[in-house]
């Protein structure tokens, strides 16, 4: 390339002028420039800065999702019918991979850059969509119609979002090119702006989209929204932080054909998912949910090579410049490329049928390697029979296969294993990278051995005690070195070889017995020669070496043998094990029963640890007792460093243990005390370096070294993910699966069984596939107290009892619902409908979702339901496995016998021992006199004795406020959508009055339920007539005052009045003029009437205006809501009819 | 409505306990069956039987179902409510033996703990409940328990006849934390409560004076206390004991214990708790043997987070635990030695990635 002769370069005008600004800024950051002129000014800017600074502020979230290779991010395409959302995901797909869809079904995932991936996902109108779509989008494309304005489905959705933890939404605005004039489509954008902004938050981005070139928005447009999409970031949601999730991007039915057959298709299918990892780490063993489907488990989960994989250095190195344009982009339900993977195959899709003979096809090179593939004309046996294969190139022989080739092949691999583990427990001397090398070796030819942990078929019993197992114990470790020609004895043949005679192969002196046994037999010895605690700490730093000769992999240990935690804690290993028990087996027959009882016997459940009285009798020496001072903080100061180089040393030597015997433990100092001189020396300057920088950070800034509160958490929250990537870094693959489950992030494979069958029958890829994992408290039942609220525009109110739809978690159910209030803290009172604008509680039986959970209920899932749909949005409370629910209940009854203050009350129970239950309880009349229950009557059943504080009447009635508790009904059915052939015909339980409407029954009417005209007879009271007698012994205030009425008449009534002339006359004058004045008004109101007749005539041509137009407005819309049906019905048509240009 | 999440099936009354603990954090109903089948006295035993009732009085919905035989006993948890209860321990073991399964559910609960519990407070097969406040709470403490985590000891009761009263108060938590605990650091006290009741007071002191004869050359930070209880508060029979208790600089506790017998001196009971308490220190590691389930617990139900611990060698009981946990939880721990490089060192570090174990029981506002 470097030959090639380059034109000079000639620097363009654009660039230098560009250069020349660059110049200028270059000149330097002026301080001038931006320092305040004034007071005032510097102290805006600072409360300005002040305030950026505490926006910047969250509250801190660990981010589960891995950085380093996050999943694809799910970019969902959300809007009403014949929006164009098809339109957009093509021109988004356009943009990234410059390739052209005709039919995209299901999610597409593209490489959008270095760090970033999209899997973009169109929504289709149907409820049940919406929900699972909301629940998994990171980004919503929200496409809002700008020739129609905002639809219903678009509020519904936004209120689905808001209740599942609200991702990022983008509006887009399309068919703007359908506004002719300018003004009206400044108006509109403005108008839908604020709307959006209304809803989302203020500044919320809307896009806006012009007409569609060649199937496509215009390609400046599209790459404006897509630079957009790549610089979004996104904060965790609460819910999905928590949870495993997967969108299936691709799904097949594993089921037997033969099964599927023999069942007529009605059988339980296996299916296997494909996608993305999100949210947490994905773990086998729990349960997951697929919304519309239900619970299910997962029988296995393998992860697959990523079918779309972020660019890397490697990957760019070996890119042809031809394919330099290609982009990645997966879409296997769209079958784009044709290309499938599968776990263990690629499937490649070749257009046409594509069969042996077919001559139409034409046949290019692949074609000819595939067919000729085809032609194998013996089996793989046969051909590996043929075939001469030599295991050495020396070897004389080559390898036969004979009939158990099976077994053989088992023996060997045990064979390797189990070399594998002595060598490492003679290696481990050396440093521990030459063992790993060694693994690396055997494990590089044989991928699929499963190590260690694969046994033999060989069946086992219980081990007897430990002490016969030492004597005789040293038996089996047959396959020393020395053994290698014998490898190729298959199982049966040793087995007969040692039935024959066990004793035969006691053959003691292998190395690795010594190994294996050292511990026993080095006690025995040394407890001979040297006092008992000496004896003692020699077998110990034996045991201690052998130790750490062969490190026991606990982990190993632990969960993949099934070795018995005695035998694990006794240092056995499995290899070693099963030879153990055939030797004990052949023995005796009848033993086995009573050793596990004699055992059963000593056990007892404590955790208390029994130290043997050998243990805590070595601590009575001084020696002993001063060994283990560097422990405490009196102790030797750099203890550590120097017991640490004192066992390197020892290493170095070759592990020569016995030349050190009793020092090497009871005086680490002494073995190296000019290296204790310059080290302790070394430490304290250490120390004292790092008080003094202490001191320095102190004293120069006492602030700096005090991080906010803010800093400190992210800091923490860093330095743990940081902790947990480091963690299993060097552990293999699967391992790290078991151990942390899959990362977010792994394209993995998950196989579900028992899968209804209708979901791959009635499958449809425009519907999403959710696989939503499940924590484990999560897969449980129980009644769920929720904070509910109806929403403000849902029309109707909502009723107890009534069947709700709720979205909670992944799941989507219905079940019945039991409002209640809280009633001053002391009980939960029922209410039979939901407050209005207030917050109440529900109750129901469900899957139990963790408290704080949002949810959103409906009524009806059905697209035809009128109005709004979300009914009721809240969050989950508690989670309880019973209810305490009560409504109030008033008993009622009548007295009908009263003494002073007691009273005989009937009717208001109906048996005595009802009355016993209610003894004590108060009871009140309606006129309000308290009282309490006294004692039951024999004589009418259920009467009672009551005394009150006050004589009641008869006519009152008496009643006893009582609480009855109530149960929410067991009903629980999950909407399984996804199940029917019509996916958004799901139907739950109806309301009896729906049942009735579609059986065509009445509704019963209880006659004491019809109401009556309420007729209240005015009362009469008797007029009050005290005795003469009593009268007339009342004190004088007290008496009735009788007054007599007045007989004579009055002054006034009597008088006879005669005017003067003067006075006649001015009351003529005074009579004229009223009457005067009253022709005047009456004259007055015929003119105000005939002006009101003129008047009317008026007004009542204009009300005939406005009815005109007012039925000339009704006309316009109805002939708007045509043309939309009209394009709805289209776009159910078909999608190449939709969208005609006019 | 198929509700029935997989059944787990144990056989043998061993680690009954910590199984049905398991069963009820998880929410996985539990089978376990040959409880003494071949025993001369098969089934459940009093103690045992006595444990089901309080678990089933902590949670809410736990249903129990035992055998006519008393061999098997089916367990399908509940929620655990917690709150103020009360429970009487037979004499056949101490409130230790009790305790142990309370304190790990406790903090799971829907309302606070308080539990009163009334027997034995001191015996030979469990932890003494002056170990269950001095070490274990700690221990809880570890996982950010502490606010209101308290155990008060009301009374003693000595075995056979006991009498004893302690009250266990446990707040509630929404997660634990995760756990990273490698530093075992240095011992830099040690603490002591030494008790004595219906036996002579001079009991305790003698055995602080014999257990100080041999940790004073250690450190000076040692603090003995002699606990005395007088008349009813000291329950019915007489007994003694020492629990002693070491805290390094990273306040990682070892403890031991030893009580009175037959025939025995104080002084040597004193010795050896004493002795056991240094070899317990010799062991080593962040947490003691009688701690490993508890800790490894939280551990698994942390945050989904790696969560890490240095240790000593598994106990029997700790391996049992660790693949009941793999059974119940799933969750696996990766154990190796703390330190490569030191082949003398026997520690071993236990890591794990948390299941994410939130607090479902806890009522939210």
């Amino acid at each position: 390339m470097d030959e090639r002769p380059h034109k000079a370069h000639r620097p363009s005008k654009t660039d230098k002028k560009d250069k020349g600004k660059g110049k200028e800024k270059q000149h330097g950051f002026n301080e001038k420039a931006f320092a305040p002129k004034s007071g005032r000014t510097a102290d805006k800017q600072g409360r300005r800065n002040a305030e950026r600074d505490q926006t910047r502020l969250h509250v801190p979230l660990v981010n589960r999702t891995p950085d380093a290779e996050p999943p694809p991010v799910i970019i969902a395409i959300v809007g009403p019918p014949g929006v164009g959302k098809t339109t957009l995901l093509k021109s988004l797909v356009r943009r990234y991979t410059k390739q052209t869809l005709n039919d995209v079904k299901g999610p597409v995932t593209v490489v959008s850059g270095k760090k970033r991936r999209l899997t973009f996902i169109e929504c289709n109108n149907d409820l049940n969509s919406m929900i699972d779509i909301g629940k998994i989008a990171d980004l919503v494309l929200l496409m809002i119609d700008g020739s129609f304005g905002f639809e219903m489905e678009t509020f519904e959705f936004l209120n689905i979002l808001q209740s599942h933890g609200f991702p990022k939404v983008i509006g887009i605005l399309t068919h703007l090119d359908l506004i002719k004039k300018a003004a009206t489509l400044k108006d509109t954008k403005k108008a839908l702006k604020k709307r959006f902004w209304t809803e989302i938050y203020q500044g919320a981005k809307l896009f806006y989209l012009s007409g569609v070139l060649n199937g496509r928005y215009p390609d400046t447009e599209i790459l404006n929204l897509s630079r957009f999409v790549s610089v979004m970031k996104f904060r965790p949601l609460v819910f999905r932080n928590a949870h495993p999730y997967l969108l299936a991007d691709r799904i097949e039915d594993l089921t037997p054909r033969e099964e599927v057959r023999l069942s007529k298709g009605k059988c339980d299918r296996t299916v296997t998912v494909y996608g993305y990892v999100r949210g947490t780490n994905l773990r086998l063993g729990t349960k997951v949910h697929v919304p519309g489907v239900g619970d299910l488990d997962m029988k296995s989960v393998t992860i697959l090579g990523d079918p779309c994989p972020l660019p890397d250095a490697d990957s760019e190195k070996r890119r042809k410049l031809s394919e330099k344009k290609k982009l990645l982009i997966h879409a296997p339900m769209s079958d784009i490329g044709g290309v499938m993977y599968d776990k263990d195959a690629v499937w490649i899709n070749v257009p046409g049928s594509f069969t042996r003979g077919n001559t139409d096809v034409p046949q290019g090179e692949g074609e000819q390697m595939v067919m000729d593939l085809q032609d194998a004309g013996a089996t793989l046996e046969d051909a590996v029979a043929q075939s001469h294969i030599r295991l050495l190139g020396s070897s004389s022989k080559h390898l036969t296969v004979e009939a158990p080739a099976g077994d053989s092949d088992d023996d060997s691999d045990g064979y390797e294993d189990e070399e594998e583990g002595d060598e490492s427990g003679i290696d481990s001397d050396e440093d521990g990278e030459a063992g790993d090398d060694d693994d690396d070796d055997e494990r590089a030819p044989n991928p699929h051995s499963t190590g260690r942990a694969a046994r033999r078929d060989v069946t086992r019993t219980l081990p007897t005690a430990s002490t016969s197992k030492i004597q005789r114990g040293e038996v089996e470790y047959a396959e020393s070195d020395s053994d290698l020609g014998d490898d190729d004895d298959d199982e049966g043949m040793v087995r007969r070889f040692r039935m024959e005679d066990g004793d035969a192969l006691d053959i003691p002196s292998d190395e690795e017995e010594d190994d294996m046994m050292g511990e026993g037999d080095d006690d025995e010895e040394e407890e001979e020669a040297a006092p008992k605690w000496k004896g003692n700490l020699a077998a110990k730093a034996q045991a201690a070496s052998s130790n750490a000769r062969r490190r026991k992999d606990w982990t190993k240990l632990i969960y993949s043998s099934e070795l018995t935690p005695e035998e694990v804690l006794a240092g056995k290993e499995e290899g070693a094990m099963d030879e153990d028990e055939e030797e004990e087996d052949d023995g005796e027959f009848f033993r086995f029963k009573n050793v596990p009882r004699k055992d059963e016997e000593e056990e007892v459940d404590s955790s208390k640890i029994v130290w043997k009285e050998e243990d805590l009798k070595k601590w009575e020496d001084e020696e002993i007792l001063d060994s283990i001072r560097g422990l405490f903080i009196t102790g030797p100061v750099a203890a550590d460093g120097v017991e640490g180089e004192g066992y390197e040393d020892e290493e170095d030597e070759g592990g020569d243990f016995e030349d050190l015997e009793g020092g090497d433990e009871s005086q680490p100092s002494t073995s190296a005390p000019p290296t204790t001189e310059s080290s302790r020396a070394a430490a304290l300057a250490k120390k004292k370096e790092e008080l003094k920088r202490k001191f320095d950070e102190q004293y120069d800034d006492p602030e700096a070294s005090k991080v906010d509160f803010y800093t400190e958490k992210k800091d923490e929250i860093s330095r743990q993910l940081q902790l947990n990537v480091e963690e299993f870094k060097d552990v293999s693959a699967e391992t790290r699966a078991l151990v942390e489950g899959y990362r977010p992030g792994t394209y993995v494979r998950i196989e579900l069984v028992s899968v209804p069958c209708e979901l791959i029958e009635h499958f449809d890829p425009a519907y999403p596939i959710v696989v939503g994992g499940l924590l484990p408290a999560e897969e449980r039942f129980g009644f769920v107290q929720v904070r509910i609220k109806r929403h403000r525009w849902y029309v109707k109110t909502l009723k107890t009892n009534d069947p709700l739809i709720f979205s909670v978690g992944w799941r989507r159910f219905q079940s019945v619902p039991l409002y209640s209030l809280d009633d001053h803290s002391i009980r939960m009172r029922m209410l039979k409908y939901t407050p209005e604008h207030m917050h109440c509680y529900a109750t129901f039986y469900g899957p139990v979702a963790l408290p704080n959970t949002g949810f959103c209920a409906f009524n009806s899932l059905a697209g035809a339901a009128p109005g709004f749909r979300v009914s009721a949005t809240g969050v989950v409370l508690d989670i309880d496995r019973s209810v305490k629910i009560v409504k109030k209940i008033k008993l009622t009854g009548v007295p009908y016998k009263i003494f002073k203050n007691t009273a005989f009350v009937r009717d208001m129970f109906s048996t005595a021992l009802e009355v016993a239950k209610f003894e004590g309880a108060n009871i009140r009349t309606v006129s309000g006199i308290r009282g309490q229950v006294k004692k039951g009557l024999s004589k009418p059943d259920g009467a009672f004795r009551a005394t009150f504080e006050d004589k009641v009447l008869k006519s009152d009635i008496i009643f006893l406020r009582a609480w009855y508790s109530i149960q929410p009904r067991k009903f629980y059915n999950p909407v399984t959508s996804l199940l029917l052939s019509d996916k958004s015909q799901w139907a739950g339980m109806r309301l009896t009055g729906q049942v009735r409407r579609d059986e065509g029954l009445k509704t019963p009417l209880n006659v004491n339920s019809t109401y009556k005209k309420v007729e209240r007879p005015e009362r009469r009271f008797n007029p009050l007539i005290i005795p003469k007698k009593l009268q007339a012994a009342l004190p004088y205030a007290s008496k009735p005052r009788v007054m007599k009425p007045q007989r004579q008449q009055t002054y006034m009534q009597k008088r006879a009045v005669v005017m003067e002339p003067e006075e006649r006359k001015a009351v003529a004058l005074l009579q004229q003029i009223r009457a005067l004045r009253k022709d005047q008004v009456v004259r007055r109101k015929e003119k105000k009437n005939e002006k009101k007749a003129v008047h009317a005539k008026k007004a009542e041509k204009d009300e005939e205006r406005k009815a005109e137009k007012v039925k000339e407005r009704k006309k316009e819309v109805m002939r708007a809501t045509g043309r939309k049906s009209k394009r709805e019905s289209e776009a159910e048509e078909g999608r190449g009819s939709k969208r005609r240009k006019t | 409505m198929a509700h029935a999440t997989g059944l787990i099936q144990f056989s043998g009354h061993q680690h009954l306990r910590h199984r049905l603990v398991l069963s009820i954090l998880s929410g996985k109903p539990v089978r376990i069956d040959k409880i003494r089948s071949d025993d001369k006295n098969p089934g459940l035993r009093d103690f045992e039987i006595s444990l089901l009732r309080l678990l089933e009085k902590v949670t809410n919905g736990t249903v129990i179902e035992i055998s006519v035989t008393g061999t098997a006993i089916l367990l399908k948890p509940g929620i655990i409510s917690g709150g103020p209860l009360t429970h009487d321990c037979p004499l056949s073991r101490s409130i230790g033996y009790f305790l142990e399964p309370v304190v790990m559910l406790a903090p799971f609960a829907k309302k606070s703990f308080q539990l009163t519990l009334r027997g034995i407070t001191t015996d030979e097969h469990d932890l003494s409940v002056d170990l269950f406040r001095t070490v274990t709470l700690p221990h809880l403490q570890l996982f950010g328990i502490s606010d209101g985590l308290e155990l008060r000891i009301k009374r003693r009761g000595a075995p056979p006849a006991g009498g004893g009263e302690v009250q266990f108060l446990c707040p509630v938590v929404k997660q634990v934390k995760t756990l990273n605990f490698v530093e075992p650091g240095k011992i830099k006290r040690i603490r002591g409560i030494a008790h004595a009741v219906r036996v002579n007071p001079q009991f305790s002191n003698r055995m602080i004076e014999a257990s100080r004869s041999v940790l004073n050359r250690y450190i000076p930070d040692i603090y003995l206390y002699s606990d005395v209880y007088k008349g009813e508060e000291s329950g019915k029979s007489p007994g003694y004991a020492l629990s002693l208790l070491a805290e390094s600089t990273t306040s990682a506790l070892h403890c031991s214990e030893a009580i009175s017998q037959p025939g025995v001196a104080p002084e040597d009971i004193a010795l050896q708790a004493t002795r056991a308490l240094l070899a317990e220190i010799d062991r080593g590691g962040c947490v003691d043997r009688q701690h490993q389930s508890l800790v490894l617990l939280m551990m698994v139900l942390g945050s989904e987070d790696v969560g890490r611990c240095r240790m000593g060698e598994p106990t029997l009981r700790t391996i049992h635990f660790l693949r009941d946990v793999h059974r119940f939880f799933g969750t696996s721990f990766k154990i190796v030695g703390a330190d490569p490089l030191d082949k003398e060192c026997s520690h071993l570090l236990y890591s794990c990635y948390g299941t994410g174990y939130i607090n479902a029981n806890r009522t939210v506002a």
